[in-house]
């Protein structure tokens, strides 16, 4: 999907944020779109239903400014968790250059974790692509929840549910506070563009 | 860890997850809730605790239905159908670009919109077998067989449909009906009257639709082998393969003007030998197919 037009010297490239329902995606985005308002150039665009639930997905353009002379654009999704929008999210995978998967620390929630990270490899593959090739940077988030004494999964059992064989970078986070949302998406992003560098020579 | 204080700790996760619209979890805990209290000589007791308990089982209960009971997919405004068009059309030729708008906004269940969308592009005949069939595919979503056979009934009056293409239409209705339950009168399709002179123009109109090609070329690195691809795009008599970028040899091998003088066509009613010409390859420059080479063939008509 990324699109680099050489003589303009302009970069564009898709970043997916995915993850199990009400993991936290849209709310990182919503982060993203207040706290770096500067790089955010027009309206974040969120279509919801009862209870905020992400039906279709959520996408903001972001511009980045100059990156070795090249002007970088991204473009942010969020695709709907629930197990029954799996066709959306084939669609709003397509093109995809990087990943943020929002694991959600919640005990609760551990086999909806694995259950996504599961569909989300197969839809890669679909799609011709492979969650051990693609950039792909792991989010836990919720850890606030901690501190209220609800039942969080600790970082190791995540780190084995989810990262024992990937070996990604992963962050702690708490999106509803912005903890973590910052450095994801930084990794994320620079995950992206080294990756895109090896493809396009875009820094030449 | 008295009772009391776990009924508290259970109380405070399941106000949580019924917070952050995890139903069914929330659920699951107040009836752990319910089963603590059950088991307790003294929680039994307390009426209010009961109560207190059961209605929120109910109102959980009600916020399930509600979302069990929901539209999958609302119709969006048209700025947010044009965004959908925009956003996942990824073609650099505006016909191609035309139809996966149109295809997004099925997927993403705007049938009605997808509708008005292939009927114009059917209206300008762009790949009309393929746009026919996405729209079988949007009104069996719809749920409204009878619209599709009218419609059905309406492309056997039209010019740019073969008896053939009439004929594979009708067969994926069929089958598309059947697959969502509907038992529906499909006309039959009646042989078309030969047409006195076939212009050049009405002969690659009514071409029928390939959906998988075998090359077998004479000459060149690839000869003697055999290539197989699928169709990725047909407009008349003209195929449009993707070859991947690790089949450069291939790409490189089949320059314009190459003739193929023996080509396997699959089409869904049958298979057939013809010749052709390669009319034209491309590196694709962006997309999700970036790197790889299209391939026109135009395929002899006759």
């Amino acid at each position: 999907m990324a699109i680099f037009n050489a003589k303009d010297r302009i970069i564009e490239c898709k970043l997916v944020y995915y993850g199990p329902g009400r993991c936290g995606k849209t709310t990182n985005l919503e982060y993203i779109f207040k706290a770096f308002h500067k790089q955010t150039n027009s309206e974040m665009v969120s279509i919801n239903t009862m209870g905020d639930r992400t039906l279709f997905f959520d996408f903001l353009p972001m511009g980045l400014g100059k990156i070795r002379g090249c002007d970088v654009k991204v473009q942010l999704y969020t695709v709907p968790g629930q197990s029954r929008y799996r066709s959306t999210r084939k669609m709003v995978l397509k093109g995809v250059d990087g990943v943020v998967f929002v694991a959600d620390s919640l005990e609760v929630r551990r086999k909806a974790n694995l259950l996504s990270l599961k569909d989300l490899a197969e839809n890669l593959k679909e799609e011709g692509k492979s969650l051990f090739n693609i950039p792909l940077v792991l989010q836990y988030n919720k850890r606030d929840l901690e501190q209220q004494g609800i039942p969080i999964l600790p970082v190791e059992t995540l780190d084995q549910d989810l990262n024992s064989k990937l070996k990604v970078p992963s962050h702690m986070a708490s999106a509803l506070k912005g903890e973590g949302v910052g450095t994801t998406l930084k990794e994320a992003l620079l995950l992206t563009l080294r990756h895109l560098q090896k493809e396009l020579h875009w820094t030449k | 860890m008295t009772e009391k204080d776990l009924i508290r700790r259970l109380l405070k996760e399941a106000d949580l997850y019924r917070t952050q619209g995890l139903l069914s979890d929330a659920k699951s805990k107040y009836v752990q809730i319910f089963s603590v209290i059950g088991k307790s000589k003294v929680l039994v007791k307390n009426k209010q605790l009961v109560a207190g308990v059961k209605s929120k089982i109910r109102a959980v209960d009600r916020s399930l239905n509600e979302l069990r009971d929901s539209p999958e997919r609302p119709e969006l405004s048209g700025d947010l159908q044009d965004l959908i068009k925009k956003l996942f059309s990824f073609s650099q030729t505006e016909q191609a670009a035309a139809i996966e708008g149109a295809v997004a906004l099925a997927k993403f269940g705007q049938y009605e919109q997808a509708l008005k969308e292939f009927q114009r592009l059917l209206d300008r005949g762009v790949l009309p077998v393929v746009t026919a069939k996405n729209m079988i595919k949007c009104y069996a979503a719809l749920k409204t067989p009878d619209a599709a056979v009218a419609q059905f009934a309406k492309w056997k009056t039209r010019d740019f449909f073969s008896t053939e293409d009439l004929k594979y239409i009708r067969a994926f209705l069929k089958t598309t009906l059947e697959k969502e339950g509907f038992k529906t009168e499909i006309p039959e399709v009646e042989p078309k009257p030969p047409l006195p002179s076939k212009s050049k123009k009405k002969k690659e109109e009514v071409f029928l639709e390939i959906s998988a090609i075998s090359l077998h070329p004479q000459n060149g690195p690839m000869a003697g082998q055999t290539m197989d691809f699928d169709v990725h795009f047909q407009s008349a008599n003209t195929v449009t393969l993707l070859i991947p970028a690790v089949q450069k040899s291939v790409a490189d091998s089949l320059t314009p003007g190459t003739r193929l003088v023996d080509i396997q066509c699959y089409s869904p009613i049958t298979v057939f030998r013809s010749t052709g010409t390669v009319s034209g390859t491309a590196k694709i420059k962006q997309g999700p197919r970036q790197g790889d080479y299209t391939l026109d063939i135009t395929i002899d008509a006759d």
